[in-house]
């Protein structure tokens, strides 16, 4: 079966990131042998006052296909992990989804987007996780990161949302690679131009620093934009920090 | 650069698109500490953008870095 395990809010300004402690859970669910992670992605949520946040306020969520039988054995896992791991002054949250048992993936979609604009309480995600199926947990303090935990699950399922965790290991900065040879990495599911233009498989991409990809119509898309200069045969190339900022 | 909002914290006033103030008050700052790598936007590894002490507003980000180097 296929799962979507999503955490929010286990981090203060001097621990570690959420994005670690979900790397963590997903390496741990590979080496138990409960099944096969895919990559963790970054989900924005609100920035508002009446949000309590650390410093960002973002959600970090993969998808895993498991063993039927491994369900309860994951979802306790995470849940002690985030017990026994998250920083103080964290309200940890855990949501784990099976998408082939989802009630409605459109209510939880839409529950997502509402959480990039308005503020949620924590009754409505309880209640919305009842009526989906979906498992839903707080780990300590208020347990407010049960919202963004779910919202998460929401904004990956949707797939347009969110950017990966990390960056691509076998691009190097600085060196030039077809966008055939980038779409041979099972991380790059496309490659595709941030302002509409068409690329094609023998094109030569420049790789900046740290090159990642972001969610786009369910897909891992590398955006690349035109190089406005003399690239020794690159045409594109991928694209700076500050741009990735929206996704 | 910096203004106090209504809870005392020290807001950034150039906004969230200033990336040169961002970076040059980084670089003067002596309790700068680059955030966890999925958290950073700025290009200039050493912003404040980046900083494990800068906590996002709405406008701009709070700084709450133990002390502030000016």
């Amino acid at each position: 079966m296929r799962i979507l395990l999503s955490i929010d809010d286990t981090d203060n300004l001097e621990s570690r990131g959420t994005g670690e402690i979900a790397t963590l859970i997903a390496g741990a669910l590979q080496q138990k042998g409960w099944g096969s992670p895919g990559m963790v992605t970054r989900h924005q949520l609100l920035v508002h006052p009446d949000i309590p946040y650390t410093s960002h306020n973002s959600a970090m969520c993969f998808v895993a296909q498991i063993d039927e039988g491994s369900l309860e054995r994951v979802i306790a896992f995470a849940g002690d992990f985030l017990n026994n791991e998250c920083a103080e002054g964290s309200d940890p949250g855990l949501c784990v989804a099976v998408l082939d048992r989802l009630e409605s993936a459109g209510e939880l979609i839409a529950f997502g987007q509402r959480a990039k604009l308005e503020v949620i309480a924590m009754q409505e995600a309880f209640d919305l996780a009842g009526r989906l199926g979906v498992h839903l947990s707080e780990h300590g303090g208020t347990g407010q990161g049960v919202i963004g935990a779910l919202a998460g699950a929401g904004l990956r399922l949707w797939g347009n949302d969110g950017r990966m965790k990390g960056c691509l290991k076998f691009a190097v900065p600085g060196t030039q690679l077809t966008v055939a040879e980038l779409l041979g990495h099972p991380e790059v599911d496309l490659v595709r131009c941030v302002a509409g233009g068409e690329v094609r498989d023998c094109d030569l991409v420049e790789i900046g620093e740290k090159p990642k990809t972001v969610l786009l119509d369910g897909a891992s898309v590398l955006l690349v934009s035109a190089l406005q200069r003399d690239g020794g045969g690159a045409c594109w190339q991928t694209l700076p920090r500050k741009q990735l900022r929206g996704y | 650069m910096w203004r106090i909002d209504r809870k005392g914290n020290r807001e950034f006033t150039p906004g969230k698109e200033s990336w040169d103030a961002a970076a040059r008050v980084a670089r003067d700052c002596s309790s700068f500490a680059a955030d966890v790598d999925e958290e950073l936007i700025a290009d200039e590894q050493r912003s404040c953008y980046n900083c494990r002490y800068r906590r996002w507003s709405a406008a701009s980000f709070t700084c709450q870095a133990p002390a502030l180097a000016l």
